[in-house]
């Protein structure tokens, strides 16, 4: 994470996120796949092939790329299908969109109900025998049994979340990252799922984005950075107030 | 040659050479600014490089002198709710935190008795001038102890005129022993754990015998917590050298 300021001189906080090697795997009909609109499989970062059996090699084998570590679908409409096999890029998004950002958050392993589900607990003294951060009573007389999904200690962490709208400040072409507002789940170099955002308010915000993809061969040439206006860059002299 | 007498002469043994050891004196002055050196961490080394050519395209812009904590220093930020949009404000550095962009400095200064600390942070776009007016390290890393130490070591004249100096000197070391108001004090600072050596403790010969067992003295062989930045350093030096001579 590292800090971005913006013209007028106000100070936010932005997380990297690299785009390493992604590749369109497969494309799924909507007959085929069941749901509402087209599918395309994609998949992440490289890895070795030996790890696995042969049978798990066949999609990478049909889309003629090394094999994934993560593979993951996207719902597609039909105009915005693209050819198994090509690589995405981060010039895909441009500054000033917004993103929702998925990932499997940090796993704390078997945790109490204060920390999983913010309980209160007990008071440390005051004559409390032995009970300082237990749930207290978990349903009442007249229930005569204890409700599903009642809030309890297990395991906490270690699931997919998301985080919705989050804008894009800048794209490093040459190193394919995307700079996104603010946190977003997971530790440090964990693998995460990049959308265009699916909020009401950002429905109309993207304007003329690269549509279906960023073609690497295409003609468009683009610069190693791109900026959002706000932003305040580091060729341009001191922030002054008039 | 002919000499008047006849015989040879004398003897003249070469003039002895003067050694000017100027690899020596040139490697000594080098200094790195503390928030270029990545801290130890699972981060990627492509994060920092790519944060280290955002520092250096601001320090080609904006000139960020070379300080360290114990030199005096003038700020000037643009402040939108001044009269004149620009704020200036002098003090002592008490301590430099962070690393990459957002690194920061503390100062602190009394003004009209009111003992002032603000956090600037280095890569700011706000700040519009930072002036050195005195050079001189101390004898520690952080000068915290200011704040409970008596409040004429932190007043500083705020139109006080910048000390000149030359450029090859080297930066002196201060070796001020400060003297601290009646305890209770914020930290415990004669413990070891602070170690601080700029402090003329007044206290009882039992109490400072009695801190001294917070002691941990294994701690300084301790192996997992040596972090040899030599390399690292050199090799960034290079890089900062090479793109701000561009």
């Amino acid at each position: 994470m590292m800090p971005i300021w913006t013209k007028s001189g106000e100070k936010h906080a932005v997380t990297l996120l690299k785009v390493q090697d992604c590749h369109v795997l497969r494309y799924v009909s909507k007959e085929e796949s069941g749901g509402k609109t087209a599918k395309l499989l994609v998949g992440g970062k490289n890895v070795s092939p030996f790890s696995k059996p042969e049978s798990a090699h066949e999609i990478f084998v049909e889309a003629g790329v090394p094999r994934k570590q993560k593979v993951t679908t996207f719902n597609v409409t039909d105009d915005a299908i693209i050819k198994p096999g090509t690589p995405l890029y981060a010039a895909h998004f441009r500054p000033g969109q917004f993103v929702d950002v998925t990932a499997k958050t940090i796993g704390k392993g078997f945790q109490g109900v204060m920390k999983r589900w913010g309980f209160k607990g007990q008071p440390a003294s005051h004559g409390q025998t032995k009970t300082h951060r237990r749930p207290g009573a978990i349903s009442t007389n007249q229930a005569a049994k204890v409700y599903r999904g009642k809030k309890m200690p297990g395991k906490m962490g270690n699931i997919y979340r998301t985080s919705f709208g989050l804008k894009v400040w800048r794209i490093n072409t040459k190193h394919d990252i995307i700079y996104v507002n603010g946190s977003v789940p997971g530790h440090t170099n964990c693998l995460v799922k990049v959308r265009d955002s699916k909020l009401p308010t950002y429905k109309d915000c993207n304007k003329n984005p690269p549509f279906p993809t960023f073609f690497a061969d295409g003609d468009e040439e683009l610069p190693e950075d791109l900026f959002d206006e706000e932003i305040f860059q580091f060729t341009d002299p001191s922030v002054t107030y008039t | 040659r002919v000499s008047s007498d006849g015989k040879p002469p004398k003897f003249q043994p070469p003039p002895k050479p003067v050694i000017i050891d100027r690899k020596t004196q040139k490697e000594e002055r080098r200094f790195l600014s503390p928030e270029f050196i990545p801290p130890r961490g699972r981060t990627d080394p492509l994060k920092h490089y790519i944060e280290r050519k955002d520092m250096i395209q601001r320090r080609k812009v904006f000139n960020i002198p070379e300080f360290y904590v114990g030199h005096v220093l003038a700020v000037t930020t643009a402040d939108p709710y001044a009269s004149d949009k620009s704020n200036r404000f002098v003090g002592i550095c008490i301590q430099r935190g962070g690393k990459g962009l957002g690194a920061t400095f503390v100062l602190r200064n009394v003004i009209e008795d009111q003992g002032v600390e603000i956090c600037y942070e280095l890569y700011s776009p706000r700040i519009q001038a930072i002036e050195v007016l005195k050079l001189e390290k101390r004898l520690d890393d952080n000068l915290t102890y200011l704040r409970d130490a008596l409040p004429e070591y932190s007043t500083f004249d705020v139109n006080m005129k910048p000390v000149s100096r030359m450029e090859h000197e080297e930066i002196p070391v201060n070796k001020l022993q400060v003297r601290m108001k009646p305890k209770p004090w914020s930290k415990r600072w004669e413990r070891p754990k602070y170690n601080i050596k700029g402090i003329k403790f007044e206290l009882p010969e039992h109490k400072m015998k009695a801190a001294q067992k917070w002691n941990q003295p294994w701690l300084e062989f301790d192996m997992l917590r040596e972090y040899d930045t030599s390399k690292i350093e050199e090799k960034i030096r290079k890089e900062l050298s090479e793109e701000l001579e561009k």
